[in-house]
């Protein structure tokens, strides 16, 4: 899953030459052998790489309070949001709710990879969602909807029928 | 011990007993004392009673009506009760629904079906104390017969349905009475879920309410609901009358189950079994080719499914509709529609004092449709579907969840409460069900949908006696069974088709309510035999 994020990653970013990743433990934590010297682990890490490399920083952030609201972004994916059970789910879909009721992106005016990463990692909890669940998480829905469609994300993933109107306006159901 | 001592006990133990003795005596007294002030002054009530019981013959419990006396007298309804009677001095009977003492007064509501009223007996010259106190007595749901004048009130009177006017009681009768534990209370029959859970007060679940069921449907709600199911059952047939169709009956045991075995019921019939009607499907399709062209049915209709749904009853009441057609299917679909149409309209016409009496207890939005009424095909609606990310097959039947999801859908796209889905698989359907003469893989038959809910299954019915037996072959059914239904297709018969809705789910989707056995009067399920 990580290293299919990863592979996505860099035909976003237009990298030339795909890397060859192996993993580690039974998380299957991403490992990318670099050149010279230290192996870099972990999905965050090699993003960040990543990202530097095709000299895309304003994906990092564009200030020093987004690169840091994009770090813990990242930070909240991995830690958070992978393997969480049925009952977190429902908490980080209100929190994250709540949070993008006045935001475009997650961090700053423009797509990081905070948006991206955040995307792969909510995707399966999305596609387990009745319609009327999506309607009531209705901002994740529009954000969701809004990455899914930007140019070149969404690669690995399938897409997600997201309805234009609400269905479910009526007092009751 | 000393002997001072001992004198000492000696004297306590002579004292002893005294003392005890006096405490006892103290004790009795008290006691005696207090029964005395209590006969003092039951006396004296019993006196003042027999003193000043001027209003004796002006209230009390008389005889049983046996129909002892014709009496010439004029009993006014509640809902009559309006301003312009103010002052007129009028008979009437109906529940006591709370009585209420305070002080010199008794304020009393009677209640007559939906409506009720404020009344008042008051200590003066009319009324006496002994007669307040017995209407303050009186217990709720007892019938009384009570003259009174109307006076017309200067607030008004939100809790009451007579909002304009009160009663000054000069005589009231208690002519049936109640006991005094109900087993239910109205004012919390109908009070809406969510109030009670708020305020704390209670409310009465739905299996209490089905087997007190006499009381339950006393309430105003139920009142409501069953005059409105009246409604329906008037419109249909009036409807169809017009459009010149003919009433029939048809029977309800019958020798082979209809709509295939597994749901029936078995009833002994004799020497044998039989069974009971799963719908009058048959018999419908019999009196067509009995040149009778175009008919409907009121009847039940008896479903064995081990269902317990909000939505199914073993026993309902079926409207059924066959007919036969020209040249297409949709004159059928078209007739029925329509009939559907005039129903909706006159409800909303006629019966918006039920539905506001029901909305009360169970807000719904009103119940919308549109002239002419949607028809979409199946292909379409499975698109729909798809497109709002539903997975299934083009011949698959539409499950309970895609069936309200797509109501939804069309809901929001056309704004309707009611459509029609033309064109279903032939795979899905009854073996009688005429095939699309296109595709194979369809057929001419059709679904009506209420609130996303299906109320009605129709199609074009074969009426070829050979097609219809391969049919029955392919299905596995036994051409035996069938033998008679099979054979009234040999002499002629027209194409025709028709369709069936069940009375109580009708009216369920129509006033927006959840339950089925809201509106079935004393309703019939796997685990419901009584009342």
């Amino acid at each position: 899953m990580a290293l299919r994020e990863l592979s996505s990653l860099e035909k976003f970013l237009g990298l030339k030459k795909p890397n060859k990743y192996s993993t580690q433990g039974d998380k299957k934590v991403p490992v990318l052998q670099s050149n010279n010297g230290a192996p870099l682990v972990g999905l965050v890490t090699i993003a960040c790489h990543l990202v530097k490399e095709a000299k895309r920083l304003e994906l990092l952030g564009d200030s020093a309070e987004s690169r840091a609201v994009v770090q813990q972004w990242l930070e909240h994916r991995v830690t958070k949001l992978d393997g969480c059970t049925k009952e977190e789910m429902k908490t980080i879909l209100k929190d994250l709710n709540l949070y993008l009721q006045d935001k475009v992106y997650l961090a700053g005016n423009q797509l990081t990879i905070a948006d991206t990463f955040m995307y792969y990692g909510i995707h399966p909890l999305i596609v387990d969602l009745a319609i009327q669940e999506k309607e009531q998480y209705v901002n994740v829905t529009r954000w969701f909807d809004h990455i899914q469609h930007y140019p070149g994300i969404r690669h690995h993933l399938p897409p997600v029928a997201v309805l234009r109107n609400r269905i479910y306006t009526g007092r009751h159901h | 011990m000393t002997k001072e001592e001992v004198q000492g006990a000696t004297e306590e133990g002579q004292q002893g007993p005294s003392k005890k003795g006096l405490k006892k005596q103290q004790k009795e007294a008290e006691k005696a004392a207090k029964k005395a002030e209590k006969q003092a002054k039951l006396a004296a009530e019993h006196q003042s009673t027999e003193e000043d019981d001027f209003a004796k013959d002006r209230y009390g419990v008389p005889a049983m009506v046996q129909s002892q006396q014709k009496l010439d007298r004029a009993l006014v309804r509640v809902q009559d009760l309006t301003p312009d009677k103010a002052d007129q001095l009028i008979w009437l009977r109906a529940r006591v629904h709370t009585s209420r003492a305070k002080g010199k007064q008794c304020f009393l509501v009677l209640r007559q079906q939906q409506f009720n009223v404020q009344a008042l007996v008051a200590v003066g010259d009319r009324a006496s104390k002994q007669m307040v106190k017995f209407a303050a007595n009186i217990t709720k749901e007892s019938i009384v017969d009570v003259e009174a004048s109307v006076r017309k009130v200067e607030q008004k009177i939100e809790s009451c349905s007579q909002q304009d006017v009160e009663l000054h009681i000069e005589r009231i009768f208690v002519v049936s009475q109640a006991e005094p534990r109900l087993p239910l209370q109205l004012e919390d029959a109908v009070r809406p879920d969510g109030e009670g859970e708020e305020e704390g007060r209670a409310t009465v679940n739905q299996d209490t309410k089905l087997d007190n069921r006499v009381i339950d449907l006393r309430t105003t709600t139920s009142q409501a609901i069953f005059r409105l199911q009246s409604g329906v059952c008037q419109l249909f047939r009036d409807t169809l009358t017009k459009k010149g169709f003919v009433e029939i009956q048809t029977p309800k045991i019958i020798s082979a189950a209809s709509e295939g075995g597994a749901n029936v019921f078995t009833v002994s019939y004799f020497k044998t079994s039989a069974y009971l009607a799963q719908s009058p499907q048959l018999y419908k399709q019999m009196c067509i080719c009995a040149d009778f062209d175009k008919v409907f049915c009121v009847g039940p209709v008896f479903r064995a499914e081990d269902s317990n749904t909000h939505r199914h009853l073993t026993e309902f009441v079926g409207l059924d509709i066959e007919m036969a057609f020209s040249y297409h299917y949709h004159e059928v679909i078209e007739s029925i529609t329509d009939t559907m149409v005039q129903i909706f309209k006159g409800l909303r016409d006629n019966f918006q004092t039920e539905i506001q009496t029901v909305n009360k207890q169970f807000p719904s939005e009103p119940f919308k449709f549109l002239e002419p009424t949607l028809r979409l095909e199946y292909t379409e609606g499975v698109a729909m579907l798809r497109e709002a990310g539903v997975e299934m097959g083009d011949e698959d039947d539409l499950s309970t969840p895609n069936e309200k999801l797509l109501g939804r859908l069309v809901k929001e796209k056309y704004d309707t409460d009611f459509y029609v889905l033309d064109k279903y698989p032939l795979a899905v359907r009854p073996f009688y069900t005429m095939p699309d003469p296109n595709d194979l893989k369809y057929s001419n038959s059709y679904d009506m949908f209420m609130r996303g809910e299906e109320i009605l299954s129709g199609a074009q019915r074969i009426h070829d006696a050979q097609l219809l037996t391969e049919r029955a072959t392919h299905h596995q059914i036994d051409l035996e069974k069938i033998k008679s239904y099979i054979d009234s297709f040999r002499y002629g018969a027209p194409p025709h088709g028709g369709g069936g809705i069940g009375l109580e789910r009708v009216c369920m989707l129509y006033l927006g309510l959840h339950n089925v056995r809201q509106t079935s009067m004393f309703p019939r399920d796997p685990k419901r035999l009584t009342p």
